[in-house]
């Protein structure tokens, strides 16, 4: 129990939990009082989105100190994987019968993060486990190269134009609200985001297995020696992130009705800065980071500043590596220092 | 249209092809030794004799042999033609055709490595090609250098011969030597054009734009947005969207309460084109109308990445500009004689590389007079190029500017139309106009030139 306290706790920032949902809170009323609702209701979205990818991002570097270039890239294979089982399934457009579309998206939602998840673990095995005692340039360069692998694995099999997807979820199934106009889907996107995000919190908090990650996170060797199979629990790892990151494919799939080869490149950077940005090896940071990315994206869009949304990202990268580089809530999977 | 989504496309790649030219074309110095890619119909015979070549750079294997084919035939059509006639001033016309496709896709180098080819053969008067911009690009450095003229009959890119594009580092050896024409205009007319057709045409007075920030993309819509001003509308707001961008509904969402009637948007379907007009559906923004350049007009509903495809049931009520003749004059008599010779209908591109090998023939008449022997390939380059010559063409009477683009400026109009191919929808035409003089110098002309297209003024 004495360890566990001590990890929930972060090691920088020694702020709780309520603190943190008052500051989240007023963040959120601040954007809303910005943008506006519907405004606001894209931002929600965006920032889900980039918010899962961040999460893949953002453990493997918790774990083993791994910037997971390639992490873009599974989500926008997991986008692809989307698309094809429901093409295959025969799907073409709008699922009318609530209960079926229930049973279609738990369906796609196990199987691609499955798959995904299965793609994860094997990309660790083979590109780098290998090199798990090699100098760590040398991860990170195969992770460039996994990059590059898996984007033309997705040129050679969907080529480089984009593909469509079909939509099962109907666009056009909205409700008002406060002047706005929303879609289901976007609500559905943000629930499932941040049921995914909570699952993670109690697995990592709760579980046996969440307990072998934060040890191997924090010391692998001493964790090996209380008996923690490491190859066991980085590959299990692997297999959540890169689920997540399909999960972030599936909605993006469904949401935008396409997807191009090379899409989890840029996605991936913003991710990976919504990582850096929330303190990365922190996966709740790495989720607010992603709504903060989010929010950028769809502020730069309604003030006229959308050419320099890149440059506001980058620029925000920047600001945090030079100011504060275990990012705004420090890092927290383990407690490295 | 496939062809000209390619060389669409090939304008975002051009730019890096440019940069890199000027080193990248010295290299294959050796090769003009051994021109691999020789198709050639033999050519260095009669070298004393009343004999000429003309060069012919094309692509022609692989997946691009159903551009570069009808194309050469086009070429064919008029040597033999002429030859039949008793030859251009007593000269007898050879072809010496070289392929500029390497592994099925056209390639600058190769392209590079064939024009060296034909600078080497003093028997080469001209040479007509190359059908890709980028392949452009790599060629014009070798051939200015030499002074051998190059007509092109497909290319569109702005940066091959408007120094406000970057032409002058592309003919760096001899900027005021032009050595380089073409018979189809440049990418960025239709700026223009588009403004004039959402304008006038459409009665639209209220626009968005959109650009992808890339080369192509944001000169159309600076373009667009320039003479939009000019003829009276309102530009809400332009807003630039890198590649990277699929979301659009929150810049959508900022402008959606200034009630914009047509939304324009500068780059390809594959830079955002086909997303932003399915998500302005998804907004409540389906009804009003989109329009763009031929970066979006790519084909019918049923081609994986068309914008139609992407955009799906949205992309009704959309418009696009093609900078090429859809109707030729006397379209009837050159299809019958292409038919007549090879069996088949005329290329996209058939006619407009009979009007190059035309202008090039019409040059030798012009100078056999007063030129021979190694003096006749710079007094045709010399004759082509001087802007106040002009010549009978199958495209019209054209001529060329101080660059050495045609002073044929005409933009084809297109609407979409969801129930043509067979209900996938396709890219219907609509109609054509010459913008001979508004943009001759570029994308910074004076919109006033615009006062002499009225909608009326069709064909």
């Amino acid at each position: 129990m004495q360890m566990q306290r001590s990890i929930r706790l972060p090691s920088r920032v020694r702020r709780g939990p309520y603190q943190l949902v008052g500051a989240v809170a007023i963040c959120l009323v601040a954007a809303y009082i910005l943008v506006g609702a519907q405004q606001f209701s894209n931002f929600l979205t965006v920032g889900a989105i980039y918010a899962l990818i961040a999460l893949g991002y953002t453990m493997v570097y918790g774990i083993i100190e791994l910037i997971n270039f390639a992490h873009g890239d599974v989500f926008g294979m997991g986008a692809f994987v989307a698309l094809w089982l429901l093409t295959v399934a025969g799907f073409h457009g709008a699922i009318d019968n609530p209960l079926v579309l229930a049973v279609v998206l738990v369906a796609l939602f196990l199987l691609t993060m499955g798959i995904m998840g299965l793609v994860g673990m094997v990309i660790e095995r083979v590109a780098y486990r290998p090199l798990r005692n090699a100098p760590r340039l040398a991860p990170l360069i195969t992770a460039i190269g996994v990059s590059f692998i898996l984007e033309n694995i997705m040129q050679a099999f969907f080529g480089p134009s984009p593909v469509t997807s079909p939509q099962i979820f109907d666009l056009n199934a909205r409700f008002n609200v406060a002047g706005a106009s929303i879609g289901y889907l976007n609500v559905f996107i943000v629930l499932v985001a941040v049921a995914l995000m909570i699952a993670l919190q109690v697995f990592v908090g709760r579980t046996r297995l969440g307990r072998a990650m934060r040890s191997t996170a924090q010391d692998r060797e001493a964790a090996q020696l209380m008996g923690v199979n490491i190859d066991q629990t980085i590959a299990i790892t692997f297999f959540i992130g890169s689920a997540l990151a399909g999960a972030g494919g599936i909605v993006w799939a469904l949401y935008f009705g396409y997807a191009l080869f090379n899409q989890g490149f840029y996605a991936g950077l913003f991710a990976f800065t919504a990582a850096v940005l929330g303190g990365i090896g922190n996966t709740t940071g790495a989720a607010l980071g992603g709504f903060f990315i989010g929010f950028l994206y769809v502020a730069a869009a309604q003030y006229g500043y959308f050419r320099w949304f890149e440059v506001l990202v980058f620029g925000v990268l920047v600001l945090v590596l030079v100011f504060r580089p275990s990012g705004l809530l420090g890092q927290q999977l383990g407690e490295r220092a | 249209m496939q062809s000209r989504t390619i060389t669409a496309l090939a304008a975002a790649v051009v730019l890096t092809a440019g940069a890199c030219s000027s080193s990248a074309t010295t290299a294959p110095a050796g090769g003009s030794s051994a021109p691999a890619a020789s198709t050639g119909a033999g050519s260095s015979t009669a070298v004393g004799g009343k004999s000429v070549t003309i060069g012919v750079d094309l692509p022609l294997s692989g997946g691009e042999f159903a551009n570069g084919d009808p194309t050469k035939k086009g070429i064919e059509l008029a040597v033999n033609q002429a030859n039949q006639k008793g030859g251009v001033a007593g000269y007898k016309i050879v072809l010496s055709i070289k392929d500029d496709a390497v592994n099925g896709v056209h390639n600058p180098q190769q392209g590079a490595t064939n024009i060296q080819g034909f600078v080497a053969d003093p028997t080469v008067i001209g040479v007509v090609g190359p059908f890709n911009s980028n392949v452009g690009a790599a060629e014009i450095p070798v051939s200015n250098r030499a002074g051998l003229l190059q007509c092109s009959p497909a290319n569109t890119n702005p940066g091959l011969t408007k120094p406000q594009y970057g032409a002058l580092s592309i003919r760096s050896a001899y900027p005021n030597r032009i050595n380089y024409i073409r018979v189809a205009t440049t990418d960025d007319i239709q700026g223009l054009a588009g403004a004039e057709f959402a304008y006038n045409d459409l009665g639209k007075r209220r626009a968005y734009v959109v650009d992808d920030t890339e080369t192509y993309g944001k000169g159309l819509a600076d373009v667009f947005v320039t003479q939009f001003k000019a003829l009276g509308g309102t530009v809400i707001k332009q807003d630039g969207a890198p590649s990277s961008t699929t979301d659009y509904t929150p810049l959508l969402t900022a402008v959606q309460g200034q009630n914009p009637d047509v939304v324009y948007f500068g780059g390809v379907t594959a830079t955002g084109g086909g997303l932003l007009r399915k998500q302005m559906a998804q907004v409540g923004m389906g009804n009003i109308a989109f329009g763009g350049g031929d970066g979006i007009v790519d084909g019918p509903g049923n081609v994986q990445g068309s914008f139609i495809k992407v955009a799906g049931s949205a992309a009704a009520n959309s418009f696009g500009t093609v900078a090429a003749t859809h109707d030729i004059p006397n379209a009837s008599a050159f299809s019958d004689a292409y038919k007549a010779a090879y069996g088949a209908a005329p290329g996209a591109y058939s006619a407009s590389a009979y009007a190059c090998t035309q202008v090039i023939l019409q040059s030798l008449q012009a100078v056999a007079g007063s030129a021979s022997g190694s003096g006749l390939r710079e007094a045709v380059r010399a004759y082509a190029t001087d802007s106040s010559h002009s010549f009978t063409t199958q495209l019209g009477t054209i001529s060329f500017d101080q660059n050495g683009d045609t002073t044929q400026h005409i933009i084809s109009f297109y609407k979409t139309d969801m129930s043509a191919a067979g209900g996938v929808g396709d890219w219907v035409f609509v109609r054509q106009q010459d913008f001979g003089g508004a943009g001759s110098s570029g994308a910074s002309a004076a919109p006033g030139a615009s006062s002499a297209a009225s909608p009326a003024a069709s064909q």
